[in-house]
C-alpha cells in the first residue's frame, strides 16, 4: 500500500515539475510574447495592452501558472491561444479515441510480428531462417516511421491509387461508432507502418532473451530430462523471456497512447494526440502544449507505475529496494 | 495577411518551374458571369494543413479566412468580387451607393440598403451597423488602434473597451435609414479600411467578445454552420440571401463548402490529384511543382502577387546604423540568385522598389542595379565594396536572422556568404517560422539584419511605406514594431501625410507623390527589396471557372463544380 502512494506520489510530482518547466521555457523564448501574437500584425500599443490585460499576461507568472492550472483542471474551461474559443479539455478528449485505436491496434500486430519473428528466429538457430529475420528485424527498427508512412503514402495513394490500391480510403480518421469497416480501412496502414518499427524491435529482443535462456541450468536439465526442444522453447524458455518483453510493452504503450506516434499521425493526417502536439508546437499554442504534454507525461509515468507494481507482485525484492 | 507566408515556405526546385512557366495559366478566367442555375449544387472540398485561428471577422486576421469571409460577411463597402483588376474597385455593398464625403473630407454619409437579412433572420437595421463599429474596439480588433482610430470617440473606445459608444463618431439615423461616420481628420483610406473584414457588419446582440470557434450570423451568400479548428470549417447555404449586387454580393456556386485540417502539403497534393480535394489553401512543396505542372497543367493557375520579400536592416545598431552601408547591401545582393533560390523566375519577380509593380504608387525606377535603369539588371559588387570601405564598417560582425524552412534557410546561406565576401563576419540564426517574425521586430533581440515579407492589406501605397517605414510604427522592445529596421525620418512622415491629403483631392498626384517617397526611402536604404512572390493554385479537375482577385486571391464560392 505504502509503495502504491509512494508511486503515486512520485508520479505527481514528476508532472508537477514538467508543468513548471513547459511554462517556463515557453515564456522564456524571445520572439513569443503570446499578446503580440494574438493581438495581430501591426497592432497599435493601446490594442496590445489591451489585449494583455485580457489574456491575463500582465500579471505575475505565478499568478499566471496559478490560473492556468486552475482552468486545465479545476474549471477545464482553458482554451487555446491560436483558436480562440476552442477548449483544450474536449480536443484531448477527442484526440484520445484515435490515438488509442491507432497503438492498440498496431500494438496487436507488432505483438504478433514480434513474438512470431523472435520465436521462429530461435527455433531456426543456426539456419538461414534466423538471420533473414534478424536482418529484417533491424531493418525495420532503421526504418523511421514518417519515412515509411511516405512511402505507403505515395504509392497506396498516389502512384497506384488508380489501380492495385484504388481501395485505399483519403488520409484520414472515422470513428468506430460511425462505421467500423471503414474505421479499420482508414487505420490499416497507419497500423502496419507503426507496427513494423516496433515489430522489428521485439523480434531482437525477444530473440537475444530466449538465446540467453536457452543456455540456462534448467533448459540444459529439461533436455537431461528427455524434453523435446519443442516443449522447452515453449514451455519453459519462453515464459522466462517474456518478462523483458512485457514490460518494454508496457512502457512503449504509455508513451504512444501519450502522442510519441506523433510521426506516424501526422503523415496520416489522423487528428490524435501526437497530431495536436505537433500542432500545438507549430503554432506555439501554450495551453495545447500544456496539456498534451501532461497528458503523455500521465501515461509515461502510469505505464512505469503499472510496470513497477507488477515486478513488486513478480519479484518482492524490489518492493524492499 | 501576413500568414500566408508560412505556407509559402517550401518552394524551391528550379528545374520544376521550367515547365511551370510554360504554363502558367494567367489567371484565367473560364467564363464571365454565369447565371445563377446552371453551374449550381455541389459541395466543394478545400483543404488545409491547419485552421486559420479564430472565426470572428472583427479579429481574424488571415487570408485564409478572409478569403472565405468573401461569401459570408459584408461591410458597408466591399472590395468588387469579381476577377482580374476590377477586383481593386472599392464598390457600395450594405450601402446602397458609395457615401457622401463633406469637403473637408471628415464626415461620411452611408445609406443602409433595406430588406437585408441574417443568417439567422434578422433584418440588418442601422443599430447593427453602429453595434459592429463598437464591438471592433470592444474585441481588440487588431487594427483597432491603427486603422480605426480615427473615428470620433475612439480614443476613449481603445482606453477602456468595454464602455465604448463612439459617441458622434458613428451616429445611426433609423428613420432615414442613414449612418454617418466624422473623422477626427481627414483619412484616404478609410472607405478601404471601411471594406476590410474586419468592418463586417454583424447583429446588434453578438457578444462582445473575441467569439472564437462560434459562427457569427453571417449576411452573404453562405454561413458558417460548423468550426472545429482540428477537423473542419463548413459553410452552407444562407437561405435569407438574396443577392443585392452582381458585384458586390454575387451568388455563390457550390452548395456547400468545407475547408477540412490536418493533411500535410505532400497529401493535400495527392488528395487534389486523385479528386478527394478540390483546392488546397497552402502552397505545393517544391518536390510536387513538376508533376502538377506538366501533369496537371490545366489545373494550375499562378499569379503575380501584390507583396514583398525584403531584408530589414536594423538602422539603430551597427553596422547599418551607417547609410553607406546598407546601400552597400542593396548594390551587391543578387536578386536573380535569390529569384533563383525561391524558386525561379516563374514563382518570383527580382524587386527594386518597395512597392511592388501595379500597385498603387509604384514608379518605374531601380537605384541599385549595374548599368542603370529602371529593372534591375545585375549586382554591383565593386561598388559596394567601395561603399563599405567609405562607411568604415568592414570587418564588423553580422548575424542574419531567417525562418527555419529551407527556402529561407537557403537564402541565408547566400546572404551570409556575401556579406563574408563584402568583408563582414556574418552568422546565421535560423529562427523557428512561428518565432521568427515576433523576434526580429523586437529591439530587444538586436537583429541587424532579418529576411521577411510583406502581403498587402488592401491597395494603397502607405499600406506599405507608412507601414513598414514610419515613426509611428517603430516601438521599440516591442514584439509588435513592424517597422522592422526601426527607421524614422521625420522629413519622410511629414511628406507621407502630405500625399495623404492629396489623395483626398487628387489620388494622380498623390500616387506621384507615394512614387517619389518610395524613392526618397531608397535612398535612404533601410530595407532591402529582393523579389515579389507569385501565388499557385492548384486545384482539381471537377473545378472551372477560376478567377482570381488582387485582394482576396481566388474567389472561392465563384468556383464551377462538374
Amino acid at each position: 500500500m505504502l509503495f502504491v502512494a509512494k508511486r503515486l506520489g512520485s508520479a505527481l510530482l514528476v508532472m508537477f515539475a514538467i508543468s513548471i518547466v513547459v511554462f517556463l521555457i515557453f515564456f522564456a523564448t524571445p520572439g513569443v510574447d503570446p499578446a503580440a501574437r494574438l493581438a495581430g500584425r501591426g497592432a497599435s500599443p493601446e490594442v496590445l495592452s489591451q489585449v494583455r490585460h485580457a489574456f491575463g499576461f500582465d500579471q505575475p507568472l505565478p499568478v499566471r501558472y496559478v490560473l492556468m492550472m486552475d482552468h486545465l483542471f479545476v474549471t477545464r474551461d482553458l482554451t487555446s491561444y491560436v483558436n480562440i474559443g476552442d477548449k483544450v479539455v474536449p480536443q484531448i478528449m477527442q484526440a484520445a479515441p484515435v490515438t488509442l485505436s491507432l497503438v492498440l491496434g498496431a500494438a496487436v500486430i507488432w505483438i504478433v510480428l514480434g513474438l512470431g519473428g523472435g520465436i521462429l528466429a530461435t527455433r531456426f538457430r543456426g539456419s538461414v531462417v534466423d538471420p533473414i529475420i534478424m536482418v529484417i528485424g533491424i531493418a525495420a527498427v532503421s526504418l523511421p516511421a514518417y519515412w515509411v508512412g511516405e512511402v505507403v503514402n505515395l504509392i497506396t495513394q498516389d502512384r497506384l491509387h488508380d489501380s492495385v490500391f484504388s481501395w485505399v480510403p483519403p488520409l484520414g480518421y472515422v470513428p468506430f461508432a460511425q462505421n467500423p469497416g471503414q474505421w479499420a480501412l482508414h487505420l490499416l496502414f497507419p497500423w502496419l507502418t507503426l507496427a513494423l518499427l516496433y515489430g522489428g524491435i521485439y523480434a531482437r529482443v525477444l530473440r537475444a532473451e530466449l538465446v540467453t535462456a536457452m543456455g540456462e541450468d534448467y533448459v540444459r536439465t529439461g533436455r537431461a530430462k528427455g524434453l523435446s526442444e519443442r516443449r522447452i522453447l515453449w514451455r519453459h524458455a519462453l515464459r522466462g523471456s517474456l518478462s523483458p518483453v512485457v514490460s518494454l510493452f508496457g512502457l512503449d504503450l504509455g508513451s504512444l497512447i501519450g502522442g510519441a506516434a506523433l510521426l506516424t499521425e501526422v503523415v496520416f493526417g489522423l487528428p490524435g494526440i501526437g497530431k495536436l502536439t505537433w500542432d500545438s508546437l507549430q503554432n506555439l499554442d501554450l495551453p495545447v502544449i500544456m496539456a498534451c504534454v501532461l497528458y503523455a507525461a500521465f501515461f509515461v509515468v502510469a505505464a512505469n507505475a503499472i510496470v513497477d507494481l507488477l515486478y513488486a507482485v513478480i519479484d518482492p525484492r524490489v518492493r524492499r529496494a | 495577411m501576413r500568414t500566408i507566408t508560412k505556407t509559402l515556405v517550401s518552394v524551391i526546385a528550379a528545374a520544376s518551374l521550367l515547365v511551370l512557366a510554360a504554363c502558367s495559366s494567367e489567371t484565367s478566367t473560364d467564363s464571365g458571369g454565369g447565371s445563377s442555375g446552371q453551374h449550381t449544387g455541389g459541395t466543394l472540398h478545400l483543404t488545409a494543413q491547419s485552421a486559420g485561428g479564430t472565426l470572428d471577422p472583427q479579429v481574424n486576421y488571415t487570408l485564409q479566412y478572409w478569403q472565405l469571409y468573401q461569401g459570408a460577411y459584408d461591410g458597408l463597402l466591399t472590395y468588387a468580387r469579381v476577377g482580374g483588376k476590377k477586383s481593386e474597385d472599392i464598390v457600395p455593398d450594405l450601402a446602397t451607393a458609395m457615401p457622401k464625403v463633406s469637403t473637408n473630407g471628415k464626415t461620411y454619409t452611408f445609406q443602409l440598403r433595406k430588406g437585408i437579412e441574417f443568417s439567422n433572420g434578422k433584418t440588418v437595421t442601422t443599430d447593427d451597423v453602429v453595434a459592429s463599429f463598437r464591438r471592433l474596439f470592444k474585441v481588440s480588433s487588431p487594427n483597432a488602434g491603427s486603422w480605426y482610430n480615427v473615428i470620433v470617440g475612439a480614443d476613449a473606445c481603445l482606453k477602456t473597451p468595454a464602455s465604448c459608444t463612439l459617441n458622434g463618431g458613428v451616429v445611426a439615423d433609423a428613420s432615414t435609414n442613414t449612418i454617418t461616420f466624422n473623422l477626427t481628420q481627414a483619412d484616404p483610406e478609410f472607405e478601404a479600411q471601411l471594406a476590410m473584414p474586419f468592418a463586417s457588419v454583424l447583429p446588434a446582440d453578438t457578444k462582445a467578445k473575441d467569439e472564437g470557434t462560434t459562427p457569427i450570423p453571417t449576411t452573404g451568400p453562405y454561413y458558417f454552420a460548423s468550426y472545429s479548428p482540428n477537423k473542419a470549417l463548413v459553410m452552407k447555404r444562407n437561405t435569407h440571401f438574396k443577392s443585392w449586387s452582381a458585384e458586390a454580393a454575387p451568388v455563390g456556386y457550390p452548395d456547400e463548402i468545407d475547408e477540412t485540417f490536418g493533411l500535410t502539403a505532400e497529401a493535400e497534393v495527392t488528395a487534389i490529384e486523385n479528386g478527394q480535394a478540390d483546392w488546397m489553401y497552402d502552397t505545393p512543396p517544391s518536390d510536387r511543382l513538376s508533376e502538377i505542372s506538366s501533369k496537371y497543367a490545366s489545373q494550375t493557375h499562378v499569379t503575380p502577387l501584390t507583396a514583398l520579400w525584403y531584408l530589414g536592416l536594423n538602422t539603430n545598431i551597427a553596422p547599418f546604423n551607417n547609410e553607406k552601408a546598407r546601400q552597400a547591401i542593396n548594390w551587391a545582393i543578387d536578386r536573380s540568385a535569390v529569384v533563383k533560390l525561391y524558386g525561379g523566375t516563374s514563382l518570383a519577380s527580382p524587386a527594386c522598389t518597395i512597392l511592388p509593380p501595379d500597385f498603387p504608387g509604384h514608379a518605374d525606377f531601380c537605384d541599385y542595379t549595374k548599368n542603370g535603369g529602371n529593372t534591375w539588371t545585375a549586382a554591383d559588387v565593386d561598388k559596394a565594396k567601395q561603399l563599405i570601405q567609405q562607411s568604415g564598417t568592414a570587418g564588423q560582425s553580422v548575424g542574419v536572422v531567417v525562418q527555419n524552412d529551407s527556402v529561407n534557410k537557403g537564402i541565408g546561406l547566400y546572404l551570409v556568404s556575401l556579406l563574408n565576401q563584402l568583408g563582414y563576419k556574418a552568422t546565421l540564426k535560423a529562427l523557428s517560422n512561428n518565432i521568427q517574425y515576433n523576434y526580429i521586430q523586437n529591439t530587444g533581440n538586436h537583429v541587424q539584419m532579418s529576411l521577411t515579407q510583406w502581403y498587402q492589406d488592401y491597395p494603397a501605397a502607405s499600406d506599405f511605406l507608412r507601414v513598414l517605414l514610419s515613426c509611428a510604427s517603430f516601438h521599440p522592445n516591442s514584439d509588435s514594431s513592424i517597422n522592422i529596421a526601426g527607421y524614422c525620418n521625420t522629413g519622410l512622415d511629414a511628406q507621407m501625410a502630405k500625399a495623404d491629403d492629396e489623395g483626398l483631392t487628387d489620388p494622380t498626384a498623390a500616387n506621384a507623390a507615394w512614387g517619389e517617397i518610395d524613392k526618397a526611402y531608397m535612398s535612404e536604404s533601410p530595407l532591402v527589396p529582393l523579389f515579389n512572390p507569385k501565388l499557385i493554385d492548384f486545384t482539381s479537375n471537377r473545378v472551372s471557372n477560376y478567377q482570381f482577385s488582387d485582394q482576396y486571391y481566388m474567389l472561392v464560392d465563384q468556383l464551377w463544380l462538374k
